[in-house]
């Protein structure tokens, strides 16, 4: 009994030290001199803690996190927006709908599930290209949401043929059409999976690389957080004044917004996970 | 049903008036039906299908990206990748990933979701600790653990430059290397997900196994894991797909090196198409991504079918 209790002890150490170890690292030796990360990487530095490696950063003129959360941030709301505007009466449409068709349909949207975003993005560029679209914001927002679509759509589809037809039948008699049934009778009831949703997309959208990288491109001066990082750390990548600062800039909002809203997040993607 | 019930009840006058206000009706919610699936459809039709068949199209080309137009030049490109050792061990090395992988990420986390699945307050951190690496992102993770790893990173400072490890400098270490920070950073979602398969196992099936003698470990496997059995399916298809497609964490912990030892499939992929413009022969090596992807997807759904239907029964 006290060996099961000793090895319980053990392993939960053994866990919070692999997970800490690394934030810990991160946290402390933003605050430092290079000399001191070099010589001391987990200890206090020599000349106490200094914030301007972390001011330097801010600041930098390669590299602005300030504006790069900004657009990582448009970025999550405009993809959400777009992805409950596109896939919602989709959704509803397909759930509702008795023939063959919209099984097939559903299908079709549901192909994404298996395709790598990585390898698409290569032939996406060139349709972008057709449409004159490469290396926009829209471009980008119409890939990032289609990305979107067959989770959300699985996600729609199974929590809409929960809601009775009644409620349907009752907005037609008073006259609603479609649109007007899914939006206002519908859509307000499907709050909780519409959180599950917007969880796992916001979360796809802010720490994807490829496609900010691939469709925006560096040239076209738009760095979302993920890649405005990989653009300043690979180019610096000795210099760790450099390098823990930005990671820690790149990670401490998205971590306080994390701890706060945890339990939605892991929720959402539980739920997301177990009907997908 | 419902429409002879009501041409019953209703007089034969308006019977007629009444037939053509439901067609009516019906032609309105398909036209309506269809102005509600278009866009999803169009996006997709557009920005997914329509370029995996522009994949597949220069997948039997030569096209390098600039010369128009593309010419066709066969199965080439495939009969070039199976002899083309940079792929070859790309896949070696995307196989020996996913297959090292998912077996870590799932005993690490069913492990952990069963040292954690009581309810109290450290329990309750340490599970939103396990989980912060999938909000982080994998790009900056490989930031992170290469400044911890690397050959003047934290962890070879302290050990000092004559004994300095080779973690990410030396083939094997690299690769190593790489394996464990991916099962790092990704086995937190299985944790939370084999956490929430634990809470559907009820507690008087437990409780029965105990009074019958059970030990602890015979609970384990006689009891909880047949009873997990698709939260299993969903962990092993999660994990699977997302490590045949590994790139990110990997281009920024080693950016594929040393000299390309721990480039992974899609790593090789997007250099193959834009730094040496070889997009014909990129495209070859996507389409076999995506082939393998689908395949071992529903290979591993079926195969999985068969242990959920023994525990459903």
């Amino acid at each position: 009994m006290t060996a099961r209790r000793v090895g319980r002890i053990v392993a939960v150490a053994l866990l919070v030290l692999a997970m800490v170890g690394p934030l810990y690292l991160m946290l402390t030796n933003a605050f430092k001199s290079q000399h001191d990360i070099l010589t001391e990487p987990f200890g206090w530095p020599s000349g106490g803690f200094s914030l301007k490696f972390l001011t330097n950063a801010l600041t930098s003129p390669d590299f602005n996190v300030v504006a790069a959360y900004g657009v990582t941030l448009l970025f999550v709301v405009a993809v959400n927006a777009l992805n409950l505007l596109v896939v919602g009466p989709a959704s509803y449409a397909i759930a509702r709908g008795g023939h063959r068709y919209h099984r097939a349909i559903m299908l079709v949207l549901l192909a994404g599930l298996f395709i790598p975003g990585q390898t698409l993005v290569i032939p996406v560029i060139y349709v972008l290209k057709a449409l004159g679209l490469i290396g926009t914001i829209p471009g980008f927002l119409l890939f990032e949401t289609t990305l979107t679509v067959p989770t959300t759509v699985f996600l729609f589809v199974a929590f809409v043929q929960t809601v009775p037809r009644e409620l349907d039948e009752a907005a037609r008699i008073d006259g609603a059409s479609r649109y007007g049934t899914f939006w206002r009778v519908i859509f307000p009831l499907m709050r909780p999976v519409v959180a599950t949703a917007m969880v796992l997309n916001s979360i796809g959208v802010w720490t994807d690389f490829v496609n900010p990288q691939f469709i925006l491109g560096p040239q076209s001066g738009i760095y979302t957080v993920t890649t405005g990082v990989y653009a300043a750390i690979s180019r610096l990548s000795t210099d760790y004044t450099v390098v823990y600062p930005n990671m820690l800039l790149a990670t401490a909002p998205v971590i306080v917004f994390y701890v706060f809203m945890q339990k939605r997040i892991i929720g959402g993607l539980t739920a997301g996970a177990i009907k997908g | 049903m419902q429409v002879s019930k009501e041409s019953t009840r209703r007089p034969a006058a308006s019977k007629a008036a009444g037939r053509s206000a439901r067609t009516r009706a019906r032609r309105r919610a398909t036209t309506a039906d269809i102005a509600m699936m278009a866009p999803p459809l169009v996006l997709v039709a557009g920005l997914i299908i329509v370029p995996i068949a522009i994949a597949v199209y220069l997948s039997f080309t030569d096209w390098n990206g600039f010369t128009s137009p593309p010419h066709l030049i066969g199965f080439r490109n495939y009969v070039r990748l199976t002899e083309d050792s940079a792929v070859r061990h790309a896949a070696f090395l995307t196989l020996l990933i996913t297959v090292i992988g998912t077996v870590a990420c799932n005993v690490l986390g069913l492990g952990v979701a069963l040292l954690l699945n009581r309810n109290n307050r450290i329990n309750a951190f340490l599970r939103v600790l396990v989980f912060y690496p999938y909000v982080v992102g994998a790009v900056i993770l490989g930031f992170l653990w290469s400044s911890i790893l690397g050959t003047s990173g934290a962890v070879n400072s302290v050990v000092g430059a004559k004994h300095a490890l080779p973690f990410l400098s030396d083939p094997t270490w690299a690769v190593v290397t790489v394996i464990c920070v991916i099962v790092w950073s990704s086995f937190g979602v299985n944790v939370v997900l084999y956490l929430a398969g634990l809470q559907t196992v009820p507690d008087s099936v437990i409780e029965a196994a105990k009074i019958d003698g059970a030990t602890p470990w015979q609970t384990f496997w006689r009891v909880k894991l047949p009873m997990l059995a698709p939260t299993v399916t969903v962990n092993v298809v999660l994990v699977v797909i997302g490590l045949l497609r590994v790139y990110e964490l990997i281009l920024a912990l080693t950016a594929g090196g040393p000299a390309g030892e721990t480039q992974s499939v899609v790593y090789n992929i997007l250099t193959s198409s834009f730094d040496n413009t070889q997009l014909g022969y990129g495209a070859a090596q996507s389409v076999v991504l995506m082939v393998v992807i689908v395949t071992v997807t529903v290979v591993i759904t079926t195969a999985r079918r068969r242990s959920e239907q023994a525990v459903a029964a």
